[in-house]
């Protein structure tokens, strides 16, 4: 079977995926509001603590991955707090959350865990073999046999895309985030607008750090979004701020960050130092490429304010 | 003038003898105060949690004061080290193999405290209040190694390190002489994911080892292998895996093959107390039989388990040798 193409892989990218997909998705609502987002990374790490103590604690998957969507909401309501009605700085407040954020993590876990010499650890979601579909030979367990959440990332996608480009809520809040001063003419309420896509962007970032522990190690550690917040924030640069192709970066993403661990398997002349820069790499190239021509929301990271003089 | 003088007198007896009992006796050591320097968190039931233990070991044991900073990065452990100076401890315990240039430079600058460092052996030149605490994992991956070699049924092994330390290299490099040795067939898929607590990079490398056949992990990452152990659960086929450091067999009852356990409080517990009697520097080995034991063995055969004791138990007594190769991967 080839290295770089075997059901394996295709499998394990789809895994890999959703954490990338999904907060990339919830990035990408808050944007098109235009606000940016920048404690992506920070809610992860809340979303992954709050699933894995949530789940412990009572035994619920749902119950874990609708904490980490609260949780992700309550933060960037504060976001959205400092960000539209202060009308602070988005990058200033969203890094100081980010930062509070890995340390609010650590101390919850510290709270409620303790210091033991036994992980707990909680069962990783099962499978959810689709009817038919994950007994079709070949593609069947590669494309199929998931868990839920996988599946649900893509109809997030498909939801997200007609919610923007097929309703006029979706026409609104991309107005907002292009000329606030015009749709607040046409009697959108700016505010109002901004705040529910930041919340509800907050609520999809919550639920890709609660799928990490959920779905995939079933234990929480610090440190364990390593970076993939910040890599869903590339991807809807490179996703143009749509979904389609966020969904199409975010499988690229996943799929070299699945291939370098089974090049590593059989290259052994390459560093695996260097094997390991390599997604970040991918990234570097792609972005430089991807962004000339790109146009972020016109009045992201700008405060409104309507009393403001044009 | 009689009594004034009596007062005076008095005072300067109660002055001396307050002063003499507040100071140490000539020669005598002043009370330790134990700091010590972790690079993780100390929730991690692993590296760090066994530190902290040997740490809390020292206060309880030996009667020393106590304090700690976890999660310190190199760039940082030199200030951190120096404010525990600062604050009045006068013995820094660095729990990493990755602390020696701090070492070496703090250690002349302060020549009144005593260093602790983790290393993967004799280190020469250090200087004289410097304690070093050899760490010999190679040995106990050989067994690793041995219970691998007997145990697999597809002859192919995976491990999956972190980051890649010359301790970890040699402890590679040993797997793959036992595996000679015991199963000259069997084929070992080796990766280093670059990170020692990253469950989820570890789960994407254990997956493709697993996909190429791969029926026993040996795993040499510290929060990393949980990724580790969910891939083995989700495996097509029942994959056994072993761990270090700590007993992690209620992670899967299952497929866990064994533990190669670390005890620091060992080695932490002696050097203490040397210090506590004046001693200044010198090297511990932790090894096989010191600080280092091999954990029930489960999961496999009779016949297989006394084979891993019998080799466990010839590293100890040092009747089985095992070459020392931290510079490269030997092929």
């Amino acid at each position: 079977m080839s290295v770089v193409f075997d059901p394996q892989l295709v499998r394990l990218t789809l895994v890999v995926m959703v954490p990338f997909l999904v907060a990339a998705l919830g990035e990408l609502l808050t944007e098109r509001a235009g606000v940016l987002n920048v404690a992506i990374e920070g809610i992860m790490v809340v979303g992954a603590v709050t699933a894995f103590l949530v789940a412990f604690s009572t035994g619920s998957h749902a119950g874990g991955l609708l904490a980490a969507m609260g949780a992700g909401a309550l933060i960037a309501a504060l976001l959205a707090y400092f960000a539209i009605t202060l009308r602070a700085s988005q990058l200033t407040v969203g890094l100081g959350l980010f930062v509070l954020c890995v340390g609010l993590g650590s101390l919850f876990y510290r709270i409620v865990i303790g210091v033991r010499l036994m992980v707990p650890q909680i069962r990783t979601l099962p499978p959810l073999p689709l009817p038919a579909l994950a007994a079709l030979p070949g593609i069947g367990p590669v494309l199929f046999a998931h868990n839920a959440v996988v599946y649900l990332a893509l109809v997030l996608t498909a939801a997200v895309s007609l919610l923007l480009f097929r309703t006029s809520w979706g026409l609104r809040l991309r107005a907002v985030g292009e000329n606030p001063r015009a749709a607040d003419v046409l009697g959108i309420d700016v505010v109002a607008m901004r705040y529910a896509a930041t919340i509800a962007g907050g609520a999809l970032i919550g639920l890709a750090g609660g799928y990490l522990p959920l779905g995939i190690t079933g234990t929480y550690s610090d440190g364990m979004v390593g970076g993939r917040g910040w890599i869903a924030l590339m991807l809807v640069i490179f996703g143009r701020w749509t979904p389609a192709l966020v969904l199409a970066g975010a499988l690229l993403f996943a799929y070299i960050e699945a291939l370098q661990f089974k090049v590593a398997l059989v290259a052994k002349a390459v560093p695996p130092q260097f094997l390991l820069m390599l997604p970040y790499v991918f990234a570097i190239l792609v972005l430089i490429r991807v962004y000339q021509g790109a146009a972020a929301p016109e009045a992201i990271m700008r405060p409104y304010d309507r009393e403001e003089r044009a | 003038m009689r009594h004034p003088v009596r007062v005076i007198a008095l005072l300067f007896i109660l002055t001396a003898l307050t002063g003499a009992a507040a100071l140490p006796g000539q020669g005598a050591p002043a009370k330790l105060r134990v700091a010590m320097i972790l690079p993780g968190t100390i929730q991690d039931a692993d590296f760090n949690a066994v530190g902290y233990v040997a740490l809390l070991a020292l206060k309880n044991t030996l009667g020393v004061e106590i304090a700690y900073s976890e999660q310190v990065a190199v760039a940082d452990a030199e200030r951190v080290a120096r404010e525990f100076i600062a604050a009045g401890s006068n013995v820094i315990a660095f729990h990493g193999g990755q602390f020696l240039t701090i070492v070496q430079k703090l250690g002349p600058a302060f020549p009144n405290v005593n260093f602790i460092m983790e290393s993967s052996g004799r280190i020469e030149g250090l200087p004289p209040n410097v304690w070093n605490i050899g760490r010999k994992f190679y040995q106990g991956f050989y067994t690793l190694g041995v219970l691998a070699a007997l145990s697999t049924q597809t002859n192919v092994i995976g491990y999956i390190s972190g980051v890649r330390l010359p301790d970890f290299v040699a402890s590679l490099n040993a797997v793959k002489a036992a595996l000679r040795e015991f199963n000259p067939r069997a084929q070992l898929l080796y990766t280093f994911v670059g990170d020692q607590n990253d469950p989820v990079r570890a789960r994407q490398a254990a997956e493709s080892v697993i996909a190429r056949h791969a029926d026993f992990i040996i795993i040499q990452v510290n929060l990393g292998a949980f990724g580790v152990i969910e891939a083995a659960k989700a495996a097509p086929r029942k994959v056994l895996w072993t761990t270090f450091y700590t007993d992690k067999y209620t992670l899967d009852p299952s497929r866990f093959a064994a533990s190669l356990l670390l005890d620091f409080t060992k080695p932490y517990r002696e050097v203490v107390a040397r210090i506590q009697r004046g001693e200044r520097g010198g090297y511990y080995e932790m090894r096989p039989g010191a600080g280092m034991s091999l954990g029930v063995i489960r999961n496999v055969s009779n016949e297989t388990k006394l084979r891993v004791l019998q080799v466990f138990n010839d590293v100890v007594r040092n009747t089985r040798q095992i070459e020392e190769i931290t510079d490269r991967i030997l092929e």
